[in-house]
């Protein structure tokens, strides 16, 4: 219902996007993502008819837009801006009611049907309660609903939104997305949606379009921006970022502090917490064995720890437990995450045990879900503050430590 | 339920308005350094028949008077809702688009190099109107073109506040260079007054608010799409260049003609919305912009009561009235508000 053929789009004579085809269908969800400046308002505003293109054309219904005249355009697309509306002392009705532009006459008196419209409208992205609710006095969420709902009263075919979860919590991000795939498929309608949230526009969306120097890119299936590596590619992840592929987090590397070796023995997801903590308080980490595809493996991997593995389902190897010993050997502390222990990781076990006959200082974190496997740990923590706590006071020790080694070694 | 409710009372309000004017009417025309008592004066304005002093005043001086600042007040009340909506501006007024001083400007020429360029005597009434409203017609051509090529709203109000200090420029500059007698009556007109309206201007006025008000009706629509922002005006399949210059147009005829009969009448046009807004309860504008114009009708002819009756004989400026007790007003008003 909506395409484009080699549509270039900007202003004036400055080309934002280039020979972009595109097809959008009835009952689609369509996220447009890309970078700041990479063109995502331009083209919604093209698509809209608010900016002429610069070449090509948007067709809906197979009819040119630019043939379709202003009344025709308000019947078929309504759109979602991210300008300040300045609503003075409307109600969220009256602004809604605004939708009915082009049905009601030239007082804008409305129509037993209209009524209907708007309050299906407000019903639909539920917004009922707020109909006599002033406009201004509305939170964030709650206007971004009544302007929905406004788009909506146009009884369009298409829905364009520009950055519809901008000022919104996290919370209230997911809900107008959710929202936008409901109505979506409720209305058949085909909803276009710009959005820096890409790790929800991959969950939700229906399709893809990346903007990105100067040309877009459809994905029919979001998932295959994220196979591609495209997230990383497109948002230039490089160092003290990273796109976990499998959790589709943004993952900050932050984890460069090198004075002292810190080796966790983890596994079965027992790991993840502490490696969080351990990034966050800036400390490099080791952890193994972990087998291949365990979301501890994952998570250490995509926050830069150095990841002593197995291959799936196998019993750890010499190989990988004499590489994991020594390191043992050369770190400076060992955090014991009790992982359970089955058969194929029962060497990390016996890591632990060597690293009693090192005398290394060991701290086992026991999680409450995490019962069993009591080792006979020097210092034994339930709680990951009192484990940061400790963390942070050893750490410090070290490295005073370490810095006397340092000036005993000047002097001498 | 509510809602309908709602609806009788903004409609409540603009009767009860409406009934305040045969009482302002009546208070003007009976209220002055001749006293006439009610009922002569209903008698005298009804049954036209035996002329007397008492229907000299009434019909000659007082009638005309008051009815030209009820329909002058309405005017800049009217293109005062317009404009703030359209420059999305709440202190915006008729005046922001240059028309007074363009009215200002070429009175000044008018009185101040008449003689020197042959129109006759510049002191006559006639001349003067003309004058300003060349200067008036002359802002307002200029502005309705630049609305039809300009895109931002607000580059729009810069150019209308640019037009106002170059016209003051110059017109300051006149009046330095003038002798004492000519710029008496300058500083007359441009502090603004009613006094002395003749009925030609009168129907002129009366004639144009009435086409004004009819065609403001038309903008109410679009002026509440407006309010959400240009961009959403023209989604809804509204013709953002019509309304433009149509909104430019409207508002400039409006306060030209006021200004060259009044002078620069200030005030009103900024507080009539502002009013408006608060006892109407909304900001929808099929409201605002009839109950702008009756409360700029009511405030004006008010005012101009005051302004010849506090001071007898004397005829006080009309802007320093409404200023006077319109100024505090409105702050406290917008002050219970918490500001609209």
């Amino acid at each position: 219902m909506l395409n484009t053929s080699h549509l270039g789009v900007g202003y004036r004579n400055r080309i934002v996007i280039n020979d972009a085809c595109l097809e959008v269908k009835p009952g689609e969800l369509v996220g447009v993502v890309g970078p700041n400046a990479s063109g995502k308002s331009t083209l919604l505003k093209t698509l809209a008819k608010l900016l002429k293109p610069l070449s090509g054309t948007v067709y809906i219904d197979g009819k040119s837009l630019a043939e379709l005249s202003a009344r025709d355009v308000a019947k078929k697309i309504g759109i979602v801006l991210t300008e300040r509306v300045q609503s003075g002392l409307l109600t969220s009705f009256e602004i809604v009611a605004m939708g009915r532009y082009q049905y009601t006459d030239m007082l804008a008196r409305l129509t037993p049907h209209d009524r209907q419209v708007i309050m299906d409208a407000l019903r639909s992205t539920g917004a009922s309660s707020l109909a006599e609710r002033r406009f201004s006095e509305l939170s964030d969420g709650e206007k971004q609903r009544i302007m929905i709902a406004r788009a909506l009263a146009q009884e369009p075919s298409i829905l364009i939104l520009d950055e519809p979860t901008t000022h919104l919590d996290a919370k209230g991000r997911i809900e107008i997305m959710m929202l936008l795939r409901k109505l979506s498929r409720m209305k058949k309608i085909a909803i276009i949606a710009s959005t820096h949230d890409v790790e929800l526009a991959i969950r939700l969306c229906d399709k893809l379009v990346v903007c990105s120097s100067g040309k877009i890119k459809v994905y029919d299936v979001p998932e295959q921006l994220v196979e591609e590596g495209g997230v990383e590619e497109l948002y230039g992840f490089n160092n003290g970022l990273s796109f976990c592929k499998d959790t589709l987090a943004a993952e900050p590397v932050i984890n460069d502090d090198e004075d002292f070796r810190i080796f966790v023995i983890a596994g079965g997801g027992s790991g993840v917490i502490i490696y969080r903590l351990l990034n966050r308080l800036g400390y490099a980490f080791t952890t193994g064995v972990l087998h291949e595809g365990d979301i501890d493996f994952i998570v250490a991997k995509s926050i830069g720890g150095r990841v002593i593995s197995e291959r799936p389902f196998k019993e750890i190897s010499d190989d990988s437990y004499t590489e994991a010993l020594r390191e043992l050997q050369k770190s400076d502390l060992l955090i014991y995450a009790s992982p359970p222990i089955a058969k194929i990781n029962q060497r990390n076990f016996e890591l632990l045990t060597a690293a009693k006959e090192l005398g290394l200082p060991i701290i086992q974190y026991i999680r409450e879900s995490n019962i069993g496997n009591y080792a006979m740990g020097i210092h034994f923590v339930d709680s990951i503050s009192l484990l940061a706590n400790m963390l942070v006071e050893y750490c410090k020790g070290l490295s005073k430590d370490k810095d006397k080694d340092i000036l005993v070694a000047k002097t001498e | 339920m509510s809602r309908i409710v709602f609806r009788q009372s903004k409609f409540f309000w603009i009767g009860a308005l409406l009934l305040l004017i045969p009482l302002i009417i009546l208070m003007s025309i009976t209220i002055g350094s001749v006293d006439i008592p009610p009922e002569k004066a209903i008698s005298k304005l009804v049954n036209l028949g035996e002329p007397d002093t008492t229907s000299i005043i009434i019909n000659s001086i007082r009638l005309p008077r008051v009815i030209a600042a009820l329909a002058g007040g309405a005017a800049l009340g009217i293109s005062g809702a317009i404009l703030q909506v359209f420059f999305r501006n709440p202190i915006a007024d008729p005046y922001v688009i240059g028309v007074s001083s363009g009215s200002a400007l070429f009175i000044a020429l008018a009185i101040f190099m008449g003689t020197s360029l042959g129109i006759g005597n510049p002191f006559s009434p006639y001349t003067l109107y003309i004058a300003g409203f060349i200067g008036a017609l002359l802002v307002s051509i200029f502005m309705i073109f630049a609305s039809g090529i300009v895109r931002s709203i607000t580059t729009l109000l810069i150019i209308g506040i640019a037009i106002s200090y170059l016209a003051s420029a110059i017109t300051s500059i006149l009046q330095v260079i003038s002798d004492i007698e000519r710029l008496h009556v300058f500083i007359f007109w441009i502090m603004g007054s009613f006094s002395g309206v003749k009925w030609l201007f009168v129907n002129f006025l009366l004639i144009s608010i009435i086409i004004g008000i009819v065609s403001s009706m038309f903008l109410a629509k679009p002026l509440n799409a407006f309010m959400l922002s240009e961009n959403y005006a023209q989604s809804m399949g509204i013709n953002i260049r019509i309304i433009k210059i149509g909104a430019i147009a409207l508002t400039s005829f409006l306060t030209s003609i006021v200004t060259v009969v009044a002078g620069p009448v200030g005030f009103i046009g900024l507080v009539s919305p502002h009013i408006s807004r608060h006892i109407s309860d909304t900001s929808d504008n099929r409201f605002i912009l009839p109950t702008s114009a009756i409360v700029g009708a009511i405030i004006t002819a008010s005012a101009d009561l005051a302004a010849r009756t506090l001071l007898m004989p004397r005829d006080l400026p009309i802007t320093a009235i409404t200023a006077l007790f319109g100024a505090p007003l409105v702050i406290a008003l917008l002050l219970r508000g918490g500001g609209s």
